[in-house]
């Protein structure tokens, strides 16, 4: 059998349970084990690896839904949607979306959304390192370039909106001396949430915002000009923008 | 620039970031996961770079997948490669399996069939990254739990004509070969006297875990007393080659670690007195 087609049948079993038997009989048999069991071994690891990897990415679902069922829908989850690069940073982006469609989670779709979250949190993490915001510039931007003026969002910004509390559901399941720490029996589930997720330099915030500040950074977001900005926004804009500068939500501007 | 690696030193992993970074640490050298710094621009490389001003470097990599028939990543090797410029490591490492196949990616260790066949493919590809890095490429023997119907030779007689074939150089992992020996019943001895020395670049250690029906590579626990014991005898033949301690399971505080790559250090004075 050439090398393409023993990888092929290998590849095939670590992925799915029921094409063992193919891969197995590429295998010796020896000492305690049978070819099988030496194929299982792998799809163990394999499984393994990538169930630790979730569970660092996801570890708020993990408590939510308890060890022993989120190693299962892990399992599952690899099996359906098995990695395709060699950046494991990458790998995960569909778990939420799994967790949604899954049949023993309908009545709990908000677990959904604290995955959605914590992929998230994932991707602000990841996101590339930018040069703090120099406002300074911005008083000898003339009229005529305020019409075209854009403002930007740090790479690593995520902006989020949930019908559930998913903020106060990440917060309640963080270490006990962590400032924000709410317990879980006290918070109101049905409560539409929206988020802010950022990197500023090596630390990840994350904060609630209110309905106009996420409209502002989602318009911000969607590379609307400063006068559609002002037309929307009209009295409010001057301190959103204040706020949204100060608290490095706004990394730069640029004018198109 | 670069700076010399010798002695023994520690896989640096991210529970111990901040404390490297943070107090001068006495460690002979680090060695990274290459596979976890790949994001151009990210706070993960931000943190190495950092290091790398301190501290020599080693790069260890998994996502290569030299056994492989897929066509080389060239993205992952063209990332490698410009972090490997940038950061200028000793050397780079990665290992004598396949992770990838059909498009998909395991993310795991799998070893090959040894054969003729696999020699020519898996020593084109080596040749095929030193090519693209312009450096030699060390490469690394695996754990394995299985032995394939098709293998027609020792893995000793492979690695040997693998990295004759590629001219490449050798990580030799001790605890693998112990695991290995022990999984498939052959005397370790035999596959060290096999390897040739001049090729030895570095050696790494690390603990298994005895599962009743096979030993399993988990890099979870100390290093056992039989592989310090191959270790004194690969010392003796190989010399005062680097080595390093490998913890990727259950990873203890950083004096833990320390202390066993002390313990190495001390294998190697008391073998070469
Ligand atoms: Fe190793």
């Amino acid at each position: 059998m050439s090398l393409p087609e023993l990888q092929h049948h290998f590849i095939t079993a670590i992925f799915n349970r029921d094409q063992r038997d193919a891969a197995a009989l590429l295998v010796k048999s020896h000492g305690k084990l049978d070819a099988a069991q030496r194929v299982g071994i792998y799809r163990n690891s394999v499984h393994g690896i990538l169930w630790q990897y979730l569970e660092s990415l996801y570890p708020v679902c993990q408590q939510l839904l308890g060890a022993e069922f989120f190693e299962a829908a892990s399992d599952c989850y690899v099996d359906q949607q098995p990695p395709t690069r060699p950046f494991l940073a990458e790998y995960g982006a569909g778990f939420a979306d799994f967790l949604a469609a899954h049949p023993a989670l309908q009545q709990m779709l908000w677990i959904a959304d604290v995955a959605r979250l914590e992929w998230a949190r994932h991707q602000a993490w990841n996101a590339v390192n930018q040069a703090a915001a120099d406002f300074s510039q911005l008083a000898n931007v003339d009229a005529a370039q305020q019409a075209r003026l854009v403002l930007v969002l740090p790479a690593s910004a995520q902006l989020l909106t949930s019908a559930y509390a998913i903020h106060q559901v990440w917060l309640a399941h963080q270490p006990e001396d962590s400032p924000e720490k709410v317990a879980l029996e006290q918070l109101e589930l049905h409560q539409t949430q929206r988020v802010l997720v950022w990197r500023a330099g090596r630390r990840l915030h994350q904060v609630l915002l209110d309905e106009a500040t996420w409209a502002f950074l989602t318009a911000i977001q969607q590379a609307n000009r400063l006068p559609d900005l002002a037309e929307r926004f009209q009295a409010q804009l001057p301190a959103l923008l204040m706020t949204a500068v100060q608290r490095g939500w706004i990394l730069s501007f640029t004018v198109l | 620039m670069s700076h010399p690696v010798k002695g023994c030193g520690i896989g640096l992993r991210f529970q111990h970031i901040d404390t490297i970074v943070d107090s001068n640490q006495p460690i002979p050298w680090l060695e990274i996961l290459t596979d976890n710094y790949l994001l151009p621009g990210s706070v993960q490389q931000d943190y190495l770079f950092e290091i790398a001003e301190h501290y020599p470097l080693t790069f260890h990599g998994v996502g290569m997948s030299l056994g492989s028939t897929d066509p080389l990543d060239t993205e992952y090797v063209s990332r490698v490669k410009a972090l490997v410029e940038r950061v200028n490591p000793a050397w780079v490492s990665d290992h004598l399996c396949w992770t990838s196949a059909h498009g998909v990616v395991t993310h795991d260790l799998i070893p090959l069939p040894y054969t003729e066949e696999t020699i020519r493919h898996v020593s084109q590809r080596i040749s095929q990254v030193q090519d693209s890095l312009e450096r030699r490429l060390v490469i690394e023997n695996v754990s394995s739990y299985l032995q394939y119907q098709q293998s027609a030779m020792s893995e000793w007689d492979f690695l040997c004509a693998v990295v004759e074939a590629a001219d490449c150089d050798i990580l030799l992992d001790v605890n693998n070969i112990y695991v290995s020996a022990c999984n498939h019943d052959f005397d370790p001895l035999a596959y060290l006297n096999a390897i040739p020395v001049q090729r030895v670049r570095e050696i790494h250690l690390a603990g298994y875990e005895d599962r009743g029906t096979h030993l399993l590579d988990t890099h979870g626990y100390p290093v056992s007393d039989a592989v310090w014991a191959l270790y004194a005898q690969a010392i003796q033949r190989f010399g005062a080659v680097p080595t390093l301690i490998e913890w990727d399971n259950n990873v203890p505080e950083l004096p833990v670690l320390l202390a066993e790559a002390a313990k190495a250090a001390e294998v190697q004075a008391r073998v070469l007195a």
